[in-house]
């Protein structure tokens, strides 16, 4: 007996698709040899992941004197990138495992690409630490481990080393969490295929049969990580905030940050989702599984955690006035009035008042809007890191300190290079592993599919019996 | 159709629950000093509570409604008419608001003319807290929730009549309901921060809303739970399984993780940042409060992990009862614990400075003594006063609500959603 579905319920999976057709569909990409279109765009990903090997060798040879980091900002792009990418490493977590527990059937069609982003992006992030120091050889020494050192060791109170635990945690539970739903989508690839392929994928899917056994255990073992996902959904943006908020520098101090840095990020993160869903629908044709159903969702959700972004934004600005403290109040009269008031007007417009448009259902079902919406609030995002960390920095306490911050060539470019790195990587993905859980859609097809729900339903469910009959 | 019929056998038992209620306040009014800051504190205290519990029921609704969630239909009418009491949770503020103009209480600070003119950060202040925007501020935001709450159930009412395959009335109620949340967002911050967190009038945090938020929510989620298993023993909610315990109390169990982690990161940040400003209010409640501090923390945190981590537990009636009464009474404590220090203080200034003689020096001696331990029922703890007080404000919140859920079916029939409710396993 199929579950019961609510009339009211639109189909998730379009074009009243049979268990062969979704297989068909989906593995199919990774059979062809690649389009022009996707080695065009290798090509690009390519060329930016090489300018980035070349800025990282620029930074490591020259020092971090070739960034323009100065008397009082100590950090710039470099962590505003971080955090940036950080925020977008958040949806897919989210997708899998939070919305999993909320029993919402329309993160299937899109949480194999958003846990694949999410690795991706937290990849990125974790360079520009790593760059930051320096020394790059010397990155291990961020691991509490007995060494000869001496005095050179971890600092456990401080949230840059709580940032490494986080992250290193976040990136393997993803990740595992990633691969244990691929195992039974590799092995169905695997089946297709033939010689070298079928036994690279054979590997890759750990000799899965199919087995009453291994479904089982697959189910535990996904329940299981995502109970261990949820909590490190909110834990690891927590900590990034804590890397301001536990200092007392005024626009940093403010307990608000935890929860409003982690709402950002899933913001940030489904805004990149969007971005990259839609272009891969329409290039490997998985419009019936990416419909627009599941882009209106997204977009409410978008909406949803942009009104949360403002609603923090507001109350940190009228707190700040009624502290009564006069350096909290200044923090904030520079930031909206400051040198760097065309940041915070980036950051208002693109974050909270630009989504307010998804109120209207054609809008957010129209896919040219939510396109250009969706690079609209990763540009936002990307700039309240910048408000919150340039504005801050570039005016401390001492008025004859005070400096003005822009980049050098090396910063952007490697801001631009981590883009390529993360497209190379996503690339990659689209060309070896299903970009839609196969399993997991078919699970959902006897609840989502047009044939058996919405309005047309009885009427192609008739058709199609006469035709088998 | 499955009615509620509100016998005379359960008003009279809310009745005696009510005359308990005031009893327990007329005698707190008569021992109390003379500020009656036990009375106002405990009327404030439970006004909030209740309050609140009602706003949050509207929040869960609208949430649901605007997520499609399916599994609630069937339970949804007792959120319906939680909602409906911020209509007596307004006239319980505005009582709170007489006093504040009457000068018949002291539970502000800011609202102490002389006190604010020597006091710079109260004057810088003073464009938020005086009793103008309180006023209005309760009015107006309270009867926005309160016209939603009385919109969303008067389509909730029309659909039960609109049968077929015609959703029109629930399209409505998804504008609305959605409309709702953003206000909902604001409007409770922008309160929030005049009725409880200006008990602290210096002190200030950023993320004071959403923790009582999440107060709330659980206090709300807790209730439900007992109110729904109560009925069941009435012979009500026959359908209603033990799958929508378990969602019930998924919901308490994830949202009480929650309300720990706002808690944490607020301690968290300003046991860091160590900025006296800040810090003089956790140390407040750390050196005269200790066992309510973490009693907060074991009653709402540790206990409903260990309870409800247990799939088996999380879908039996008794347990359920039993972890929800506890959690519920821990969010109580914890709203006792945002309100009575900061009040209890500005009473000891203020009695220090106005009271009659005598009196006056021994307050004098404690505004000045602060670490010194001050022992004070009704204050320190919870009395036996504070326990009846909270009983008969439970009646009236429950008499009000099955006086509502009496005016309509409890089977929400021709809800979208009901057949997936009835069916609902998860």
């Amino acid at each position: 007996m199929s579950a019961v579905v609510s009339p009211i319920r639109e189909p998730l999976i379009t074009g009243g698709k049979s268990y062969h057709q979704i297989t068909e569909d989906i593995c199919s990409p990774t059979e062809r040899t690649p389009t022009t279109a996707w080695v065009i765009a290798f090509i690009l990903a390519v060329a930016g992941l090489a300018f980035y090997v070349f800025c990282v060798g620029w930074t490591i040879w020259q020092g971090i004197g070739s960034w323009n980091l100065n008397r009082t900002i100590g950090w710039g792009w470099d962590i505003t990138n971080f955090v940036w990418w950080v925020g977008i490493g958040h949806a897919g977590t989210l997708i899998s495992a939070i919305l999993l527990l909320f029993r919402q059937k329309w993160r299937t069609g899109v949480n194999r690409a958003a846990e694949a982003m999410t690795i991706f992006a937290v990849i990125c992030a974790g360079q520009f630490p790593l760059i930051h120091m320096g020394r790059l050889w010397l990155g291990f020494f961020i691991f509490p481990y007995p060494n000869t050192r001496g005095p050179l060791w971890v600092n456990f109170n401080s949230p840059l080393l709580w940032d490494v635990f986080a992250i290193s945690t976040y990136f393997t539970v993803s990740l595992l969490f990633w691969y244990t739903g691929l195992v039974p989508d590799f092995a169905t690839v695997r089946d297709r295929a033939k010689g070298l392929r079928k036994r690279m994928y054979n590997v890759l899917a750990f000799g899965w049969t199919g087995s009453a056994k291994h479904w089982q255990r697959w189910e535990t073992l996904s329940k299981i990580l995502a109970g261990l996902a949820t909590p490190l959904v909110l834990s690891v943006h927590t900590i990034v905030s804590f890397d301001f908020a536990t200092s007392v520098i005024p626009g940093w101090h403010t307990t608000i940050f935890p929860p409003y840095f982690v709402a950002g990020a899933i913001f940030s993160g489904f805004a990149m989702v969007q971005t990259l869903m839609l272009i891969t629908r329409k290039v490997l044709n998985l419009e019936d599984y990416i419909t627009i159903e599941h882009i209106d969702s997204m977009n409410k959700v978008i909406l949803l955690t942009g009104t949360i972004v403002g609603v923090a934004y507001l109350t940190e600005l009228f707190i700040a006035w009624y502290s009564g403290y006069i350096y909290e109040q200044f923090a904030f009269y520079n930031r909206v009035l400051g040198p760097y008031w065309w940041s915070y007007v980036g950051m208002m417009s693109c974050n909270v008042l630009s989504p307010q448009i998804f109120w209207w259902r054609s809008i957010r079902r129209n896919i040219l809007i939510t396109f250009l919406m969706s690079i609209f609030v990763n540009i936002g995002m990307w700039f309240e890191r910048f408000v919150i960390i340039a504005s801050t920095l570039a005016r401390d306490y001492i008025p004859s300190s005070w400096s003005y911050y822009t980049p050098t060539w090396v910063e952007i470019g490697l801001f631009i290079g981590t883009l390529g790195l993360f497209s190379t990587c996503y690339l990659i993905f689209t060309r070896i592993a299903p970009v839609v859980a196969i399993a997991e859609i078919k699970s959902i097809l006897k609840t989502g599919g047009d044939q058996y729900v919405g309005p047309n339903a009885h009427a192609h469910h008739a058709s199609e019996q006469t035709t088998t009959h | 159709m499955e009615r509620f019929v509100f016998d005379s056998k359960i008003k009279n038992v809310l009745f005696g629950f009510m005359g308990l209620g005031v009893l327990c306040l007329a005698i707190t009014f008569f021992i109390d000093d003379e500020l009656h800051t036990r009375f106002w504190t405990n009327f404030l205290h439970n006004s909030v509570f209740f309050t609140g519990i009602a706003f949050i029921s509207l929040f869960i609704l609208s949430a649901f409604i605007t997520a499609w969630a399916g599994w609630y239909a069937l339970i949804k009418r007792i959120w319906e008419a939680y909602s409906l009491f911020l209509i007596p949770g307004l006239v319980l503020m505005l009582i709170v608001v007489i006093g504040l103009w009457g000068g018949f209480h002291h539970l502000y600070h800011w609202a102490d003319a002389e006190a604010v003119a020597e006091d710079s950060i109260l004057l810088g202040k003073k464009g938020f807290l005086n009793k103008g925007w309180y006023t209005v501020g309760t009015l107006i935001i309270v009867g926005i929730w309160i016209f939603f709450a009385t919109k969303l159930r008067q389509l909730s009412l029309r659909e039960d009549e609109n049968q077929g395959m015609n959703f029109a009335v629930h399209r409505q109620m998804r504008v609305w309901a959605a409309a709702f949340l953003p206000i909902a967002g604001f409007s409770s911050a922008a309160i929030i921060w005049q009725w409880v967190m200006s008990v602290d009038a210096h002190w200030y945090s950023t993320l004071f809303a959403w923790y009582t938020g999440a107060s709330w929510f659980v206090s709300a989620m807790t209730l439900t739970i007992m109110t729904l298993i109560l009925l069941k023993n009435l012979g009500y909610f026959a359908k209603v399984t033990p799958e929508h315990l378990r969602d019930l109390g998924k919901y308490t169990f994830a949202f009480s993780i929650f309300w720990t982690y706002l808690w944490f990161s607020q301690y968290m940040l300003i046991w860091y940042g160590n900025v006296g400003e800040e810090t003089i209010y956790f140390r407040e409640r750390l050196d005269n409060y200790p066992v309510l501090f973490f009693g907060n923390l074991v009653l709402n945190f540790v206990l409903p992990f260990f309870i409800l981590i247990r799939e088996d537990n999380i879908r039996k009636y008794g347990t359920m009862m039993f972890a929800s009464a506890f959690v519920f009474i821990g969010h109580w404590i914890d709203f006792f614990l945002m309100i009575k220090p900061g009040a209890l203080h500005t009473a000891h200034e203020t009695l220090a400075h106005h009271g009659a003689t005598a009196e006056a020096a021994e307050h004098a001696a404690e505004a000045g003594h602060h670490a010194a331990s001050t022992f004070e029922i009704g204050f320190t703890v919870p009395g036996f006063l504070e326990f009846g007080t909270m009983l008969g404000f439970l009646a009236l919140f429950l008499f009000v609500v099955f006086r509502n859920m009496a005016k309509a079916p409890l089977d929400a029939v021709n809800d979208p959603y009901y057949a997936e409710s009835l069916q609902h396993h998860a």
